[in-house]
């Protein structure tokens, strides 16, 4: 009995010491997404010059600890829902989407910890892409924009020049399979459930249609969406691309673009890097979508978010919003921030990270002046997630036969309803 | 009548007290707390709010894609658990056969066991590719086929391939449990029905099959549950595309939780999942006892 007791008086006395030892300081829990190989390593391991972000921060911050950590795209939903459910949710969250979270009331205004001299250096076209009613709930950390890239050894050996209007993609891919037989396909697509939402924006944005109107209301239904899909369903249907798009993911197709055997694909700015990474050895060229004749052409870009959710128990608001604050300042500071975009190839979000950039690698500038004229998906809609596995599915379904026009019309009805 | 001291009466339950917790904590709470979600409203971002009086039940079976996904969950399983059964069955006959090397073959059977369902699947995955596929790659090497087959060219095809995934990684625990069953036959058995002139097919009929029975009915009901859960080779082959059409009902309420942000919907379905297996295996192992029974 003696020894049970002395055992609770142990146990009773570590809990005390648990939760007391942090008094003073601020933990922020911070959620990172692994954007690729090296990010884990910049955050937490000797990945910045030897030395972290975690460990940097810390040491110029005083006051303020970062719980941070690095979590999978894979992972990342689950993990974040999960922890809201039980009431935990981070501090700092780092993710694509940000409007469920702001429709439920669970985020902090950007306004309320951002410093204004920040909130000021991010491009404005970025930052309207998380304003909701006039508030903006989340700053872009990245960016990436796609183009399209042409093995230029498969198009000179057939003797065809880049294409640059729908027409003339038919008759490309009608010269490579003339040429090639089945060796070569000549247009890739991704129609998958983890990314089939940027094939239908490759196609709907070049038709001068696209998931809303111009008054911002959701209209996937439109004619020209109609026309645009049943081009991109066709280009399967006739034999041009890789034969299941439904399940072919773009790393699939990155890696038949690497190999030869697709002549042309659709990708991010950071295309180059993986094919230099994974050693394939590729001449290529890289030109602006295709566009249906006499449509405006509009390139699409993907940019991820940092966010702030509200935490209303914590006694000190003021202080903890100055210490999110000085997360973000920190992060975006030109001697951490352009190390961090230029780590993985993206893009910045930030204007006073693009000089050094540029001089780094002056390849930069092109896709920044792709960056200027790109659209973004819709993600301030609250039902942007239905939006976006509906046109997946749309898609699915037109490759098994479905109709266009028929799919299409029950989605608008689905959401609109 | 003997006197049993107070502490013999109560040690027993110390005992199985960790268990106990354990279940409790691990098992039954979970199992609660699911039932409990899918009676209550979940927002898209996962904050729990109040009871919504069968709403995401409603949801779930108004889903267009859910009928879809209930009939491959029923082929899925019925197919695999059928098929896996039988084939493991002849590879634990076989295995129980007296011949040269029969511990390596018995250690390699139990490989795809020994691995991990992900990893499987995402060797399948490399080997059915069309391009640069391993099983194009052999097959033209070998001079039996001259081009390139595209083994995955419709969702019945590949939805078939994903059953056969299944079965290829079932039949070693079926061989196993089987096996162990074969091994405490006693061989008086069979000498007494060879010398009443019983042949193979006899033997196997009114030996064999009736002294197993009690092992198959373990590795039957076990694998229902098993086959009906299996996520990771549905996942990583077609992730249920096309819309759906490959689904299992486990693979699709992970795609409405986590892809849709339909949670509740999601929450419900789990539930309904839970009861048909419930049904399922209870139904499965009432009629076998009840046939041991009789026996």
């Amino acid at each position: 009995m003696k020894k049970l007791t002395a055992l609770i008086l142990v146990l009773m006395l570590a809990l005390s010491c648990c939760a007391f030892a942090e008094g003073g300081d601020i933990t922020l829990d911070v959620i990172i997404c692994q954007y690729g190989p090296n990010t884990n390593d910049w955050f937490l391991g000797t990945g910045m010059n030897g030395t972290n972000f975690v460990d940097k921060f810390e040491a110029e911050n005083p006051g303020i600890k970062l719980n941070l950590q690095v979590v999978s795209w894979n992972d990342v939903y689950t993990e974040v829902s999960t922890r809201i459910s039980n009431n935990n949710a981070p501090d700092i969250l780092n993710i694509d989407v940000f409007a469920n979270y702001a429709a439920e009331g669970l985020l902090l205004p950007v306004k309320d910890y951002c410093p204004e001299e920040l909130f000021n250096d991010f491009f404005p076209s970025f930052i309207e892409q998380s304003v909701v009613d006039g508030t903006c709930w989340a700053v872009p950390d990245l960016a990436s924009a796609r183009a399209l890239y042409v093995n230029t050894d498969i198009l000179d050996e057939v003797g065809i020049e880049v294409p640059t209007t729908w027409a003339e993609l038919e008759d490309a891919c009608q010269a490579i399979v003339d040429f090639y037989g089945g060796d070569v396909y000549p247009w890739g697509v991704d129609m998958t459930t983890d990314e089939g939402q940027a094939a239908f924006s490759y196609y709907v944005w070049n038709n001068d249609g696209g998931f809303v109107d111009a008054d911002g209301n959701v209209a996937l239904n439109s004619d020209k969406n109609v026309e645009a899909i049943e081009f991109a369903i066709g280009l399967v249907n006739k034999g041009f691309t890789n034969p299941n798009p439904a399940t072919q993911t773009r790393y699939d197709l990155q890696d038949m673009f690497g190999a030869g055997k697709l002549a042309m694909v659709i990708a991010p700015n950071q295309l180059p890097s993986y094919l230099k990474d994974k050693n394939y050895e590729v001449n290529f060229a890289t030109a602006a979508l295709p566009v249906n004749e006499g449509a405006t052409p509009g390139a699409t870009g993907v940019m991820d978010r940092v966010m702030a959710f509200k935490d209303d128990a914590y006694p000190d608001q003021a202080a903890r919003n100055e210490a999110i604050g000085k997360f973000l300042t920190f992060f975006y500071a030109p001697e951490n921030y352009v190390g961090w975009v230029s780590m993985e190839g993206f893009l910045p979000a930030v204007n006073s990270s693009v000089a050094a950039l540029v001089e780094s690698d002056p390849s930069f500038e092109a896709w920044l002046n792709v960056l200027d004229s790109c659209k973004f998906y819709p993600t301030a809609l609250d039902n942007w997630d239905a939006i976006k596995q509906g046109v997946i599915e749309v898609e699915q379904s037109a490759l098994t036969g479905g109709d266009v026009k028929t799919l299409l019309d029950e989605l608008q009805a689905k959401i609109a309803g | 009548m003997n006197h049993i001291p107070i502490r013999h009466k109560w040690e027993p339950y110390v005992w199985l007290l960790p268990s106990l917790l354990l279940m409790s904590v691990f098992v039954v709470f979970p199992i609660f707390i699911v039932f409990k979600l899918s009676l209550s409203d979940i927002s898209k971002s996962g904050i729990v709010g109040g009871l919504n009086h069968f709403a995401n039940f409603k949801a779930a079976f108004k889903d267009p894609a859910f009928p879809v996904v209930m009939k491959n969950t029923l082929v899925w399983v019925v197919s695999v658990v059928g098929l896996s059964t039988l084939l493991g069955f002849i590879t634990a006959m076989v295995l129980n056969a007296p011949f040269r090397g029969r511990k390596i073959a018995r250690s390699i059977v139990v490989f795809p066991w020994a691995t991990s369902l992900v990893i499987q699947a995402s060797i399948w995955n490399y080997i059915i590719k069309y391009e640069y596929g391993n099983l194009n790659n052999v097959l033209m090497n070998l001079g039996l086929l001259r081009t390139a087959v595209n083994w995955r060219a419709t969702y019945q095809i590949e939805f078939a391939w994903e059953c056969g995934i299944g079965i290829f990684v079932t039949i070693p625990f079926v061989a196993f449990t089987v096996l162990a069953g074969l091994q405490s036959i006693d061989d008086a058995y069979y000498e007494a029905a060879t010398v009443d002139g019983a042949g193979f097919w006899k033997k196997l009929r009114h030996v064999t099959i009736p002294l197993v029975k009690p092992s198959l009915t373990v590795s039957t009901v076990l694998n229902i549950i098993y086959v009906f859960n299996s996520f990771p080779i549905i996942y990583t082959i077609t992730k249920g595309a096309p819309a759906n059409k490959t689904d299992t009902l486990v693979t699709f309420l992970y795609m409405r939780a986590f892809y849709d942000n339909q949670k509740g919907a999601a929450t419900a379905m789990s539930v309904i999942g839970f009861a048909i297996l419930c049904v399922a295996a209870g139904a499965y192992m009432m009629i076998a006892m009840r046939k041991e029974e009789a026996l």
